[in-house]
């Protein structure tokens, strides 16, 4: 058993029926990818109604390594519009990069992060260069530099 | 014993042999080429180990139990030799002798972290087996636990049988088989008990072994913030530098994580 398999058994027994509000688990059947299902609480006009869903991938050495987290487009789950979600689903946000991430955070405090991130957010438009960006981008989400320039959004 | 006898040199390229079969997984062949690495130089205790670790692939454990003993009055201080003898103590179902054989490379391992040897990259699969073996130990006491109320109960059955009033007898025989009925369902449901948040590493979500303490008063089991620090020297609550010279251990958190795993031994695997 890899480390990761290990720590995520214990999260799955931790969340199991136990998270947060407006956060759900929709499937976690290996130990290499689980999705979950988002939504916004409060009024936010830009996510009303909305649900998101987030995909979750697991190197074997997480949580040493940070596990690679996108947003997933399906038919009835878009991608959240935000300054920082790429719209093929990139996040960027430093806690999710090698650089701000710490092996105390989990799935379930990311999509806390993710849900407060589109929360406070009043900007209903995308990364500057996002057309740019997803045409050419071949990089793996992690290993990509992202300028976390702007923290008030 | 080797005397005058020893070929240092020989043993050396018997040990090279059997290494690379060892790596190819052939390790009868191995065994045999530790074996006559050992006859050339057997006051190499170094030698032993070798051996015991191909021997423990062979499931040979009573063989790995004797050379991990000749190893150990060899060179004392043997992290590896202890470490091979637990699992072989684990192997052969006593408990209570690997955990104590673990306990001793786990010590060794930390001290080598102190001095900088290359040992320290033991610390995790190290950790692992002390767990293990609190578990196997946890587990015995507990066989034996529940084998003695069986047997208690059989004897208090037993008396009251041979009581001369008759009636009455059968009510209280009832009562008697009630009573621990329930204190059975007890215990399992005390089984299904929580791990509490304090004796649980935030790193692997697993039960302390050896925590330790960084500035922030956050503890981590050693092997797990050895494990981040490999990857980021930072604190991971801070991200502040951190360096493992700055880790102090948290003796009453370990002491209580010790006392917690004694009594719910269970817990190692929640």
């Amino acid at each position: 058993m890899t480390f990761a398999t290990k720590r995520l058994q214990k999260e799955l027994q931790k969340i199991h029926g136990n998270l947060p509000p407006g956060i759900s688990l929709v499937s976690a059947e290996g130990f290499d990818e689980w999705l979950l299902d988002l939504k916004v609480l409060d009024a936010n006009p830009i996510y009303l109604n909305q649900t998101y869903r987030l995909k979750f991938k697991f190197s074997p050495s997480y949580p040493i390594e940070p596990p690679e987290v996108t947003f997933h487009k399906t038919a009835d789950r878009p991608i959240p519009m935000h300054p920082h979600i790429y719209s093929n689903g990139i996040i960027c946000l430093d806690l999710l990069g090698q650089q701000g991430w710490s092996p105390v955070q989990n799935v379930e405090s990311i999509c806390m992060s993710l849900q407060s991130m589109l929360t406070g957010n009043t900007k209903n438009e995308r990364p500057e260069g996002d057309e740019h960006f997803v045409a050419n981008n071949r990089r793996r989400p992690k290993d990509i530099d992202f300028y976390y320039h702007d923290n008030t959004v | 014993m080797a005397g005058d006898s020893a070929e240092p040199a020989k043993a050396l390229e018997f040990k090279e042999k059997g290494n690379k079969c060892f790596q190819a997984g052939n390790y009868t062949e191995a065994e045999a080429l530790y074996t006559k690495a050992i006859n050339y130089d057997p006051d190499n205790p170094l030698l032993y180990t070798n051996r015991t670790l191909t021997l423990l692939r062979l499931r040979l454990y009573t063989r790995v139990v004797s050379d991990a003993l000749t190893s150990i009055a060899l060179m004392p201080e043997n992290m590896k030799a202890y470490y091979h003898l637990a699992q072989a103590h684990i192997a052969l179902g006593r408990p209570s002798e690997a955990l104590a054989s673990s306990r001793k490379a786990h010590a060794f391992c930390v001290e080598e972290i102190h001095r900088g040897g290359k040992g320290a990259s033991s610390i995790g699969p190290i950790t692992e087996l002390v767990l293990r073996c609190k578990k196997e130990d946890w587990e015995e006491r507990e066989d034996v636990r529940l084998r003695g109320r069986e047997g208690l109960l059989g004897e208090v059955v037993e008396a009251l049988g041979k009581g001369d009033s008759v009636e009455g007898t059968r009510g209280k025989i009832e009562e008697v088989r009630r009573v621990f009925d329930e204190a059975g369902l007890v215990d399992r449901e005390a089984r299904r008990r929580k791990v509490p948040d304090w004796c649980v590493d935030d790193i692997t979500f697993a039960v302390m072994l050896d925590p330790v303490v960084t500035k922030t008063g956050q503890s981590y089991d050693r092997s797990s913030i050895m494990e981040h620090l490999k990857r980021s020297p930072t604190d991971p609550l801070t991200r502040e530098p951190l360096r493992i010279e700055d880790l102090r251990p948290n003796l009453a958190l370990k002491a209580a994580c010790e006392e917690f795993i004694q009594e719910n031994g269970w817990a190692v695997d929640w």
